[in-house]
């Protein structure tokens, strides 16, 4: 466990812990879908995508989102959360069971910084800006959230 | 391609019932998870919520998502109602703000606006646009109270 955050000890500059997922598979992806009630068939169905000239299924953005706010919130607590954003900029496609190399385009990495400490609505807040970039490098989403501190 | 005429267009309400289930469901699946004990207990089990300071189970961040899922027609008509081709959808962008909590039982009313619609050249490609449509979505719960501002960036490549 970390230790608690306070306004007092955070800092613009501090880094939000690193967080690392585990490769995104089909299945992760199918039960997202589920859970969501997003079925566009471009999350599921080969065949779909490969119409649109994709080699396989992509992952909902906002399953990248989900994993992004679970980065966060394994940092500050739930209730602290006030406001979280993101651009998608690129494209998560699963990893291959069949190819140990595909892993590292699946596992997303999130990294955050701290970059404004303010008042707001009456509380102490802090403004991260946060990235979500698979292993090999590739930017899939560039955001930030706001957080209240005591 | 977007139908710019469907600029100001307001989606008819939907109502969603938050369940205890759908918030563990959704948590165990951005968990990335087979099951309820292995994800954080705030979204599983009241009294370990209860213990961090809740008053029930709380939905994790983008638990939002399903409201309009779920609780509305789903994606598809939305998507032919602004005539995007569904095989182009790209998401754009997706922010949320939190004004107050939400609990099982809590019943959702969203309304969905289309706000702006917007072309953009696309990188070294002259003359081929993306389309660009936002949506704005006030989440109120069954006390009137607005819980979620949320605004969904739709790009049509």
């Amino acid at each position: 466990m970390t230790k608690a955050l306070t306004y007092e000890s955070i800092n613009v500059g501090d880094a939000m812990p690193t967080f690392t997922s585990d490769p995104i598979t089909r299945t992760h992806i199918v039960r997202y879908a589920g859970a969501s009630g997003d079925f566009n068939p471009l999350h599921h169905d080969e065949t779909f995508a490969k119409m649109f000239g994709m080699p396989r299924i992509i992952s909902h953005g906002m399953l990248v989102m989900g994993i992004t706010g679970r980065a966060i919130t394994e940092w500050i607590d739930d209730k602290n959360l006030r406001k979280f954003g993101v651009r998608f900029s690129a494209m998560t496609e699963p990893m291959d069971l069949d190819d140990p190399g595909s892993k590292d385009r699946a596992t997303i990495i999130v990294t955050g910084t701290v970059v404004e400490k303010f008042e707001e609505a009456g509380e102490k807040r802090i403004r991260c800006e946060i990235q979500s970039a698979d292993a090999t490098g590739n930017v899939k989403i560039m955001g930030s959230f706001v957080a209240a501190v005591s | 391609m977007a139908d710019k005429s469907k600029l100001g267009l307001e989606f008819p309400p939907y109502v969603y019932e938050v369940e205890r289930g759908k918030i563990a469901e959704f948590a165990i699946a951005i968990s990335q998870k087979e099951s309820k004990s292995q994800i954080k207990q705030i979204y599983a089990d009241s009294a370990a919520a209860k213990a961090a300071g809740y008053k029930d189970v709380i939905p994790s961040p983008t638990f939002q998502t399903c409201f309009a899922l779920w609780g509305g027609e789903g994606l598809m008509p939305m998507i032919q109602a602004i005539n995007i081709n569904l095989g182009r959808l790209l998401h754009g962008e997706e922010e949320y703000e939190y004004l107050a909590p939400i609990y099982p039982g809590d019943v959702m009313t969203g309304v969905t606006k289309v706000v702006d619609m917007y072309d953009k050249e696309k990188k070294g490609k002259p003359g081929k646009f993306m389309e660009f449509t936002v949506l704005e979505t006030e989440i109120k719960n069954q006390r009137g109270e607005v819980v979620i501002r949320n605004r969904t960036t739709l790009v049509e490549r």
